[in-house]
């Protein structure tokens, strides 16, 4: 009895330690996906979103900050740019955009709307100053711009 | 379905893995035996506590817990299998040594005196050496214990974590080095050492006191760290080269006048010939090894008792006897990550001594597992240390956990 118990969770044993390395690794990795653009930020060259909740708080994976080189966008789906799963963005929530040096936001018709200084935007694109305080589901950042 | 994969969070892995060891060693113990259980509930509520703990103070990179957690379960249904004293008291040295986690954690990043005082790592570890060498007892040849109160200490664990200190505060201001000049009046000449040599001279003592006391393996382990950290942080190729070569003479000096290093190197080439006295325990080591196959032959099914000090040095070949080659694979791969988690932390942080100091431990770990994995399989000389967090000690468990607080305070600076 003990032996047939004993040979049937050997298997489970090793199955289960090598899911248990395969969910570290996936944990990693995506770990190292928010560090690499992380390092963008440095160069200060593009603008970007500095988040300003607390990310313990949130229940879902967010990074400290967004780079913006270059159009992006914002959702829950993962075809966008920057995926977020918090609950409350839709799929496809905002988008972000530059011309000319001036960067834009516009709402990409979400449900629950986006917000640059309480005021609710529309599908209309709206310029980004320095400073802005942007509001997407639950998520706060501010748009930090270096002009030199 | 997204959302469903997130949810099978590693720890309830590491849990799952507690609870069925534990029922199997339930069953396998034939007077049923109600301390199984209690063990094995304690086990995972001191896991899950400190889990849950550094989730709660955000004590920065949660998977370095994680992994040592699994290893650590992994060593202990194994060392329960063994025998159910030792990994009782296994479990009484892992609350210990979580317990230190936590001190050392908070020690690390409250008190900011640990780049200021270069000569105090030095002067204690030799103290400590000394100690050990005046009133130490040891077994197998080896000096390397010394009693405290009823329990016996291996002095040079804790000796590892000093010398990580001193190499990484010698890194960040070799100045704080003093030169020394030695002047002689006679024939009037000045000597001066400068401070390269007395940092590589003062690391030689340090190899060598383990070599007195025939820690072979920790010998090894310094020596593999000091060139690795002359390696990174860009000594010139003489100073290499020169170290390459004294370490060259050392061996062979040894090989030639210290029988029990020639041991070492005999069995090493071959084992075969002395099968039952010199060479019994390596052969048997492989000889566990080997009957394991792929997926091992079972809790409690195979027969790794015949190999002498299963339970500390040797634990790998039980593990890949009852558990087989591709749990022994994985225990690798556990280090592995471990390792990889310990140069990203050492890679993101921002101070030179933070970084210095993850890098020694992880190095620290990572060659030592090397040393006495390579051992155990016959792929260099065994030298006798343990496998971090698996083999039964409570010195070296304990000595891991405080090297682990301190990369953990280090993850949460980054």
């Amino acid at each position: 009895m003990y032996e047939i118990i004993s040979t049937i969770l050997k298997y489970v044993f090793t199955i289960v330690i090598y899911i248990f390395i395969y969910s570290i690794i996936r944990l990693i990795y995506l770990d190292i996906k928010s560090m690499n653009r992380r390092a963008g930020i440095s160069d200060r060259k593009y603008p970007y979103l500095k988040l300003l909740n607390r990310r313990d708080e949130l229940n879902f994976r967010v990074d400290e900050s967004y780079v913006l080189n270059g159009r992006k966008t914002i959702g829950r789906l993962g075809k966008n740019d920057f995926v977020i799963n918090d609950p409350f963005l839709s799929g496809n929530h905002a988008e972000f955009f530059s011309e000319d040096g001036i960067y834009y936001m516009r709402d990409l018709g979400s449900k629950n709307g986006s917000y640059i200084n309480n005021v609710r935007i529309g599908i209309d694109a709206v310029p980004l100053d320095n400073g802005d305080k942007i509001q997407i589901g639950q998520l706060t950042f501010i748009f930090v711009q270096d002009k030199r | 379905m997204k959302s469903y994969t997130r949810f099978v969070k590693p720890v309830y892995l590491v849990v799952l893995i507690n609870l069925m060891g534990f029922l199997l060693l339930y069953m396998y113990s034939k007077p049923y035996d109600n301390i199984t259980i209690f063990a094995g509930f304690s086990v995972i509520a001191l896991i899950c506590l400190t889990y849950a703990l550094i989730l709660k103070l955000e004590m920065g990179d949660e998977y370095l817990f994680l992994i040592v957690s699994m290893l650590m379960s992994i060593g202990i249904i194994m060392l329960y299998r063994l025998g159910r004293d030792l990994a009782l008291k296994q479990i009484i040295w892992l609350a210990v040594g979580i317990t230190m986690f936590f001190a050392c954690y908070f020690a690390y990043l409250k008190l900011n005196i640990w780049d200021k005082v270069i000569y105090i790592y030095p002067i204690v570890s030799y103290i400590l050496f000394i100690i050990t060498i005046v009133f130490g007892g040891g077994k197998r040849g080896a000096t390397n214990w010394i009693a405290i109160g009823g329990i016996s200490v291996q002095s040079s664990e804790i000796i590892k974590v000093l010398y990580v200190f001193f190499l990484a505060s010698y890194y960040t201001d070799p100045d704080k080095l003093n030169n020394i000049t030695i002047a002689f009046k006679r024939p009037n000449i000045k000597i001066n050492i400068s401070r390269q040599w007395i940092f590589i001279a003062l690391n030689y003592i340090f190899i060598g006191f383990l070599f007195l006391q025939r820690e072979l393996g920790t010998a090894f382990l310094f020596f593999g760290v000091f060139i690795f950290f002359l390696f990174i942080f860009g000594s010139k190729l003489t100073t290499l080269v020169f170290n390459a070569v004294v370490a060259c003479a050392g061996l062979v000096f040894s090989y030639f006048y210290f029988y029990h290093i020639r041991v070492r190197f005999d069995t090493w080439i071959n084992p075969w010939s002395d099968i039952s006295n010199k060479g019994y325990q390596i052969t048997q080591s492989l000889f566990a090894i080997g009957s394991g196959g792929f997926f091992g032959t079972g809790l409690g099914l195979g027969r790794p008792d015949f190999v002498p000090e299963v339970h500390t040095d040797f634990i790998f070949s039980a593990i890949c006897e009852e558990m087989g080659i591709f749990g022994g694979i994985a225990v690798i791969f556990l280090f592995f990550i471990f390792a990889y988690r310990g140069f990203k932390i050492s890679l993101m942080v921002n101070e030179t001594f933070d970084r210095i100091v993850a890098l020694g431990i992880t190095l620290m770990f990572a060659l030592q597992t090397f040393i006495i994995l390579g051992g155990v399989i016959k792929l260099i000389p065994l030298t006798g240390i343990t496998l971090p967090f698996i083999s039964y000690g409570g010195s070296s468990l304990v000595s891991g956990f405080i090297s682990l607080g301190i990369l953990q305070a280090i993850s949460r600076k980054a």
